[in-house]
């Protein structure tokens, strides 16, 4: 943290990426009303979450430190700020961005690529338990939903779709160097 | 020579154009060749002489273009430079005083429309320069000579709005010799700077600088002030506009009264005072606007009045007359100034930080009412919940500027205001705690930034940023939390009143006005000037001029010297006693029109109607704006200048030169 910022940290390639997002170059009206994050839920929560100060990363390109930050992921995507800006500053959208360009060089946070790994091994991020199936009963519904996990076959169609998007790759090959 | 022989020898000679191509310094030549440019134009037919210039403009640019008419005998005159809204008179007028009729000038813009649009393309900037400029000769042979006629001027004024901007305007129009009516909506004239406290940078009391220029007004005998009234209808142009005035009914012979206030006294009816109050304390249904109002009489309020005759009965003087209609005055005046004001933003559609839903949040217009020592608290400052002093006050800045829920634009005194707001919070009351909540303090102009100094001397706390979420304790206390961006810390701000600095949106009835007027509208919404630099208080329509928030958001001093522009330009008509009316007009071929009348309700100028089943054109008022030209089925109308023949033969030039 006490590092002084350099201009070699200003990668202007990043930057460009996330401008690629429709309205992304809009973080550039920004004039730091603040009412982003003083309006933020998880800001509330996690002082050290703060949508104005990525979104400010992201415009003078520090991709390394704003891709590697566990913060970066915190966001509920609530839009209360996105509504709320003066400027008309997509901060979820551009958030978003920046998470998926993270994802693409290999940054994720590991909870993040367990649940990835619920998906592959059972086409549910949130799989159901016995827990959810008593409740399931409780007010007449057959116990298992008709998802995946009714239909097998489905399973392996999601399977498929999911090999074939690169989806595997994202999160699986990570796994092994981490 | 004289003018009309110089015409007749244009017309019998043989076409003889002269071409000046302008470098102006790099701005065409770093992009365009002019030379070849030259050397291309002076193969085509009828062109005498093409040379380059490095700034046609200049003394030595003009004088080359007179001696070369002279010298050349040149019977039309080809500028290839930059835009006509700035330049074109300019050569006009060198033209003219060559002796050649100042519409055998043409213009073609290689600057705006070429070279600082294709900076990175020489060779095809310098290819479309050619066929601009090729364009521009075929125009040039075709040009007919025009003259601009004379019409006297009324030597009256007409002053719209007389808050600080229209009376500074209708005193300069006045102690410069001539009449001016000053129409005001209000029954009062003073407009907000009456309501507001103290003013800024100097703390010095609004009214009691206000106040002996109102009293200055009354007095000055060229001023006739028309309070209590609107502007209903204005027909004509400059120099002869005809005005009609509507004058509300005040219920009350307005020179009976004295304004002594018995009838206040025994008015049983009392309603929130909104005009004057901004809806604090009340007034009765029959009231004076305020103690230093001008002119000093009452009005009755009849929405409100049941009838009960106290009035009448109290009135020593029998000037109450409850069958008053509003009545009407023709005006002839030769020129406008409008003036008409703003509206102050209002947070309650929006509920912009609880305004509407907590007593506790205010707004500036509110809170100058309440530390005004003459306003309804008598200068004490209370909380509107439970009318005690609060302890904690915060400013929140830029409420409905800078928004794009609401307004884009910085309203520009609001910073000002707030610091000056905040001072006088804390000389009033020292144990106060006041905190300005901004994003950017704007304090520009003398003595401006000293002031906010002052303020950080004083005590005041700032908190860069601005509140998102404000919420309301069960003590009636307003929580606003805020990041305070300095320390990236959020912070709960408990406050007992929280005042919002709203700014300033264009009024209904200054849009009633521009509408009555045609005057242009900004994206804004409020009036457009005619440059925003060189003529920045006149408008497109000649004779009519804008002052003060009329033409956006400004501070006192700002609009005083606009309402002094207005009157200086406006007067310079007055003192010549006469205008000149535009030389391009609309042209109607009798033969071909068939009088249908579909151009007469196009024209915006009213210069057209149809008298005994012929359509007649009132050149003075045309601007030759060429509406109706493009309205006409027949093809009847033609606008000089921009004839048919003369375009058409401009786009069959894009591409190569033809005879047309």
């Amino acid at each position: 943290m006490s590092d002084i910022i350099k201009t070699s940290d200003f990668d202007m390639e990043f930057r460009d990426e996330v401008f690629k997002e429709p309205d992304a170059d809009k973080i550039t009206l920004c004039f730091n009303c603040t009412g982003c994050t003083s309006g933020c839920p998880m800001a509330e929560q996690e002082p050290e979450y703060n949508i104005r100060k990525f979104l400010r990363m992201a415009n003078l390109g520090m991709k390394d430190a704003l891709l590697n930050s566990p913060y970066l992921w915190y966001c509920t995507t609530c839009y209360k700020c996105q509504e709320r800006c003066p400027q008309g500053v997509k901060n979820v959208d551009t958030l978003l961005k920046i998470r998926t360009i993270a994802i693409q060089n290999g940054i994720m946070l590991d909870n993040h690529r367990k649940v990835s790994q619920l998906v592959i091994k059972l086409g549910h991020a949130v799989p159901i338990n016995d827990d959810a199936k008593e409740k399931r009963k409780d007010v007449g519904l057959d116990d298992t939903p008709p998802t995946v996990h009714k239909f097998e076959d489905a399973l392996g169609e999601v399977q498929k779709l999911l090999k074939i998007s690169g989806f595997n790759e994202l999160v699986a090959e990570k796994e092994e160097t981490s | 020579m004289t003018e009309q022989e110089a015409i007749t020898n244009e017309e019998s000679e043989e076409l003889r154009i002269g071409a000046f191509i302008c470098e102006c310094g790099v701005n065409i030549a770093g992009a365009v060749d002019c030379y070849a440019v030259a050397d291309y134009i002076s193969t085509l037919p009828n062109v005498v002489t093409a040379v380059v210039n490095k700034y046609t403009c200049s003394d030595a640019g003009q004088a080359e273009i007179k001696n070369a008419i002279k010298d050349l005998n040149l019977n039309r005159v080809l500028v290839a430079s930059c835009t006509p809204k700035t330049h074109e008179p300019i050569f006009r007028a060198c033209v003219e005083e060559a002796g050649l009729n100042q519409y055998l000038f043409e213009f073609v813009n290689i600057r705006e429309h070429c070279s600082w649009i294709h900076m990175w393309e020489k060779e095809d900037a310098t290819r479309k320069a050619k066929e601009l400029v090729r364009m521009g000769v075929a125009r040039a042979a075709l040009l007919e000579p025009l003259e601009s006629s004379e019409v006297p001027v009324t030597n009256k004024a007409l002053v719209i709005g007389a808050g600080v901007t229209g009376m500074q305007a209708a005193m300069d129009i006045g102690d410069m010799g001539f009449k001016v009516y000053l129409v005001e909506q209000g029954p009062s004239i003073g407009g907000k700077m009456a309501q507001l406290d103290k003013t800024f940078p100097t703390n010095d009391c609004s009214i009691c600088i206000l106040g002996p220029k109102m009293v200055e007004v009354a007095r000055n005998e060229n001023i006739e002030i028309m309070s209590y009234s609107e502007v209903e209808e204005v027909d004509g142009y400059v120099g002869n506009f005809k005005v009609k005035v509507k004058h509300k009914p005040r219920y009350l012979n307005i020179d009976e009264c004295t304004g002594c206030g018995l009838c206040t006294e025994k008015c049983p009816v009392e309603v929130p005072y909104t005009e004057f109050n901004e809806g604090i304390g009340t007034r009765k249904a029959i009231y004076t606007p305020f103690p230093q109002a001008v002119p000093l009489r009452a009005l009755v309020d009849k929405s409100i009045c049941i009838d009960c005759g106290a009035c009448i009965k109290a009135c020593e003087r029998g000037a109450i007359d409850m069958d008053q209609t509003e009545t009407f005055s023709e005006l002839d005046v030769g020129v406008i100034v409008v003036t008409a004001g703003y509206d102050v933003y209002d947070p309650e559609p929006n509920h912009d930080f609880g305004f509407g839903f907590y007593d506790n949040v205010i707004t500036t217009m509110e809170f100058e009412r309440l530390i005004n020592a003459s306003g309804p608290t008598m200068g004490k400052v209370v909380r509107p919940s439970d009318v005690q002093p609060p302890k904690r006050i915060g400013f929140v800045q830029c409420v409905g500027s800078r928004d794009k829920n609401s307004n884009i634009y910085c309203s520009s005194f609001c910073c000002m205001a707030s610091l000056k707001n905040a001072q006088l919070l804390k000389e009033k009351y020292p144990e106060t705690e006041v905190y300005i909540m901004y994003m950017d303090m704007r304090t520009p102009f003398r003595m401006y930034e000293e002031f906010y100094n002052r303020a950080r001397d004083m005590g005041i706390r700032f908190i860069r940023g601005r509140p998102a979420e404000v919420t309301e304790n069960e003590d009636h206390n307003i929580i606003a939390r805020i990041e305070d961006t300095l320390t990236n810390e959020i912070v709960n701000l408990e406050l007992d009143l929280m005042v919002l600095s709203v700014g300033a949106v264009a009024s209904e009835s200054t849009e009633t006005i521009r509408q009555i007027l045609k005057v242009s509208k900004a994206a804004d919404g409020f009036m457009m000037e005619a440059h925003p630099k060189l003529k920045p208080v006149d408008t497109t329509l000649d004779g009519i001029f804008i002052g003060g928030m009329t033409q956006g958001p400004k501070d006192i001093p700002y609009s005083i010297s606009q309402g002094s522009a207005c009157a200086a330009r406006a007067t310079r008509f007055l003192a010549q006693g006469k205008a000149m009316t535009e030389g391009i007009t609309a042209k109607v071929d009798d033969d071909i029109c068939v009088a249908c009348g579909v151009c007469v309700p196009m024209c915006p100028f009213q210069a057209l109607s149809i008298e005994d089943d012929k359509l007649k054109i009132l050149t003075a008022l045309c601007k030759g704006c060429g509406t109706c030209m493009a309205a006409c089925p027949t093809g009847a109308l033609d606008q000089s200048h921009f004839k048919n023949e003369q375009l058409l033969a401009q786009v069959k030039n894009v591409f190569a030169y033809g005879e047309v």
